[in-house]
């Protein structure tokens, strides 16, 4: 037995190894925590919980497991007012309608044989209806997640920005996989999607739709991570520009800010300065590009004083 | 491990982390498909089925690293790997430890923390609460690890006369015991440091608002905010109002399917409507000096969970602190309101006709308000007029009181006037009650 548990644990470990290197040959870099948590979930059959600050790759990781599974990534962008026709189904009214109209023409047909009202109703009943069957089911992410044939990715995007009502609807679907729709009965599917819920924070998310998911909190990378998801989307960077730029970044999100620069940002920087074809960082430079880093004027003001320090700073490493 | 893992799961709950069944099965899962080898994995993974915020995640870390600073890892996987059930390891124990001294002398440093965590698993040292069972638990444990043998041979020794030996062996003795007790010291401290916090805030919420000392403030804006927030929580559910205006084709049709598809009932989108209006007017004058502290706390918790909401401090005569609760921290927003607005004598007729003028233009069947104050009004005129349309025109009014009802309309006190004019007037003296109030409030106000 001890020897059974041993291999497992070498499997497992090299596994998760093995959906880091994978996840970094899609250009999505992540350290072994969040390959932890993708090994758990395929395992275990649970959402993953994935909170952080905004711009540090929540969304995109969702989007490099659908691409690395090789399945088809469904998202629903959670707000306001979102309600389950919009989530999960909805009829398709005009069909139904017109559906209506044809039945009606065709009523004669259908009650011609009987005799009296009793066997009318009779015949009625008999007759196979389908005004309320997945023929007239206009399928929303939440449902097509559940029943895709090769199963899915499924990504609930900032659910704190929906109701308390939404969050409660979706505990049906996320712990056992399957929706219930009362005019036809249980959707299942035969494969489980792997589910990610991304949160930004701006409310806290209940009790009960937490106890569900694993809970990933992915904070703003250390400068070698950070370096390298530089390497992996902008590779026309110089070596020493890229630490410099890494480093300046990482110094401006010790300052007292706004909101800091996150990671997208710190790609779009280093995108712009290949752009302007910069060899090295000087104070006027990154004065003149701050407005990349930083989105609010009061945040620009504040950080304009550092820059000198923190450009000399870098330099001497 | 499940032993190893429920232990675990103990002090993390012990230290405030809420930790469900499911999340515990969860963890019991995780790590099993993990495995016990690759200690940094490990962590990850329980961490990522037990902690389910950012602050669990940082006392998850610390109570990971205090509870594994022992050598309990060692324990459990030797337990899991070698001797699987309860009866070889009781075996394996006696044979092996009860030699003290040979325990003590042996190089390896370890096997005498090992046998100590498995003794005191024995002696059920997870239950230990109080620093007074300090004592008792050492002793247990001392014994459970063969005090008795050791014992013996320190009376043989003296019986012998073999002095220095018999030195040797109480020195062994006295250093075990110090070792020991200062293991049961951390584990006491790594198992009630958050519990006892816990059992003085319950404590905290039923004594009298006046009594509560200053050091406990600190203590107490935390509780206020946490029922703030629950109750808000708790009440949040939103109310939906009819809004006329678009057809609802979804529900019309599925409604009018009994009409044979003729549009026959015609329903309609509904919005939701959530925004209570509140309004609250906090006395602080010199005669209420020991609650005015509590209640401009509860006010700016509630500031922080309710969105419309205008605040007003008076003593004489009434200022906005709305702009201060919103951009102040807690402490320095009621320690300024104090300054500001607090210490002089009562006035509540003149304050409640200065509030009416603020909140003329506000004020609406939709606001609710709430005051909090003792009624005194050093014998001036108390404006009932005032109040009386006040009650008009809001929605609700509700009076929150400190003193007892025995004491209303004693002296100054105008609340016997007031009252019939409030939709509620409550004696509200301990957090306990103020919370039951609020509770109450919310159920039926908003």
């Amino acid at each position: 037995m001890a020897k059974a548990k041993l291999s497992s644990t070498k499997n497992s470990k090299k596994e998760i190894e093995q959906i880091q290197q994978s996840f970094e040959s899609e250009g999505y870099i992540c350290n072994s925590q969040i390959a932890t948590a993708i090994y758990l979930s395929q395992n275990l059959g649970k959402p993953i919980l994935v909170e952080g600050p905004p711009g540090v790759g929540k969304t995109e990781l969702a989007k490099a497991t659908a691409s690395w599974m090789n399945k088809s990534l469904i998202r629903l962008q959670c707000y306001e007012g979102l309600d389950e026709a919009k989530a999960l189904y909805e009829w398709k009214y005009g069909k139904q309608l017109l559906y209506t109209q044809v039945l009606k023409d065709k009523l004669n047909d259908i009650i011609s044989d009987s005799k009296g009202l009793e066997s009318s109703i009779e015949s009625l009943h008999n007759f196979d209806d389908i005004f309320f069957s997945e023929k007239f089911l206009e399928p929303r992410p939440l449902l097509k997640a559940i029943s895709d044939e090769n199963g899915a990715v499924l990504l609930i995007d900032e659910i704190d920005k929906s109701d308390d009502e939404f969050e409660a609807f979706l505990l049906e679907i996320l712990s056992d996989y399957q929706i219930s729709i009362p005019e036809i009965g249980t959707v299942k599917g035969k494969i489980k999607p792997i589910v990610f819920l991304t949160s930004n924070n701006t409310r806290e998310i209940g009790d009960a739709l937490k106890r569900r998911c694993l809970h990933l909190y992915i904070p703003f990378p250390d400068a070698k991570l950070e370096e390298q998801i530089i390497i992996s989307r902008v590779p026309d960077v110089d070596k020493e520009l890229r630490s410099e730029l890494v480093s300046f970044v990482q110094n401006l999100r010790e300052l007292d800010l706004k909101k800091l620069p996150s990671v997208s940002e710190t790609i779009d920087w280093a995108k712009s300065l290949v752009l302007l074809n910069v060899k090295t960082l000087d104070a006027n430079l990154v004065r003149e590009t701050l407005n990349i880093l930083l989105k609010f004027q009061s945040d620009i003001d504040a950080a304009d004083s550092e820059i000198e320090s923190i450009t000399r700073e870098i330099k001497k490493k | 491990m499940a032993e190893f893992l429920r232990d675990f799961i103990k002090v993390l709950r012990a230290s405030d982390v809420r930790i469900s069944t499911a999340e515990a099965i969860d963890a019991m899962r995780a790590s099993t498909i993990i495995g016990l080898e690759d200690k940094a994995m490990l962590k990850v993974s329980l961490s990522q089925s037990l902690a389910k915020s950012l602050r669990e995640k940082e006392i998850f870390d610390e109570c990971y690293n205090n509870f594994f600073k022992e050598d309990y890892m060692n324990l459990s996987s030797k337990k899991d790997y070698e001797n699987v059930d309860t009866s070889l390891e009781n075996e394996s124990f006696d044979e092996r430890n009860n030699d003290l001294e040979e325990l003590y002398n042996s190089s390896d440093k370890n096997s005498l923390k090992t046998s100590m965590a498995l003794a005191s698993q024995e002696v059920g040292l997870r239950n230990i609460r109080l620093f007074t069972q300090t004592g008792m638990f050492t002793r247990k444990i001392l014994e459970f690890m063969g005090l008795e043998k050791l014992n013996n041979d320190i009376f043989q020794a003296s019986r012998d006369g073999d002095n220095n030996r018999e030195e040797e062996l109480k020195e062994i003795r006295e250093k075990i015991r110090l070792e020991i007790r200062d293991y049961v010291e951390h584990q006491l401290k790594l198992r009630t440091s958050e519990s006892g916090r816990q059992l003085r805030e319950e404590a905290l919420s039923q004594v009298r608002l006046s009594q509560i000392d200053k050091s406990d403030f600190v203590l107490m804006s935390n509780i206020v905010r946490k029922m703030a927030k629950r109750l808000i929580a708790l009440h949040s559910r939103r109310k939906r109002k009819a809004n006329r205006g678009m057809l609802d084709v979804r529900s019309t049709i599925r409604v009018n399917q009994e009409y044979d598809g003729l549009l026959f009932k015609t329903l309609w989108k509904r919005k939701k409507v959530d925004r209570p209006k509140v309004i609250t007017l906090c006395d602080v004058s010199g005669s209420v000096a020991n609650y005015a502290r509590f209640f401009l706390m509860f006010l700016y918790s509630l500031t922080e969970v309710l969105p419309n909401i205008r605040s007003f401090a008076f003593s004489n005569d009434a200022g906005e602190v709305t702009d201060l609760f919103d951009t102040k921290d807690i402490e320095t927003a009621s320690a300024e309101t104090l300054l500001l607005h607090g210490g002089g004598s009562t006035d509540y007729g003149n304050s409640i006709s200065d509030l009416e003028g603020f909140i003329e233009n506000d004020i609406d069947r939709k606001t609710t308000l709430i005051i909090l104050g003792d009624g005194r009004s050093n014998y001036s005129d108390p404006r009932t007029d005032i109040m009386k349309s006040l009650h008009e025109k809001s929605k609700r009014i509700i009076f929150l009181n400190p003193e007892p009802k025995s004491l209303w309309g004693t002296g100054d006190s105008e609340m016997n006037r007031y009252a019939p004019y409030c939709h509620k007037a409550k004696s509200c003296s301990s957090l306990a009650d103020l919370e039951k109030v609020v509770d109450d409030l919310l159920r039926y106000a908003f």
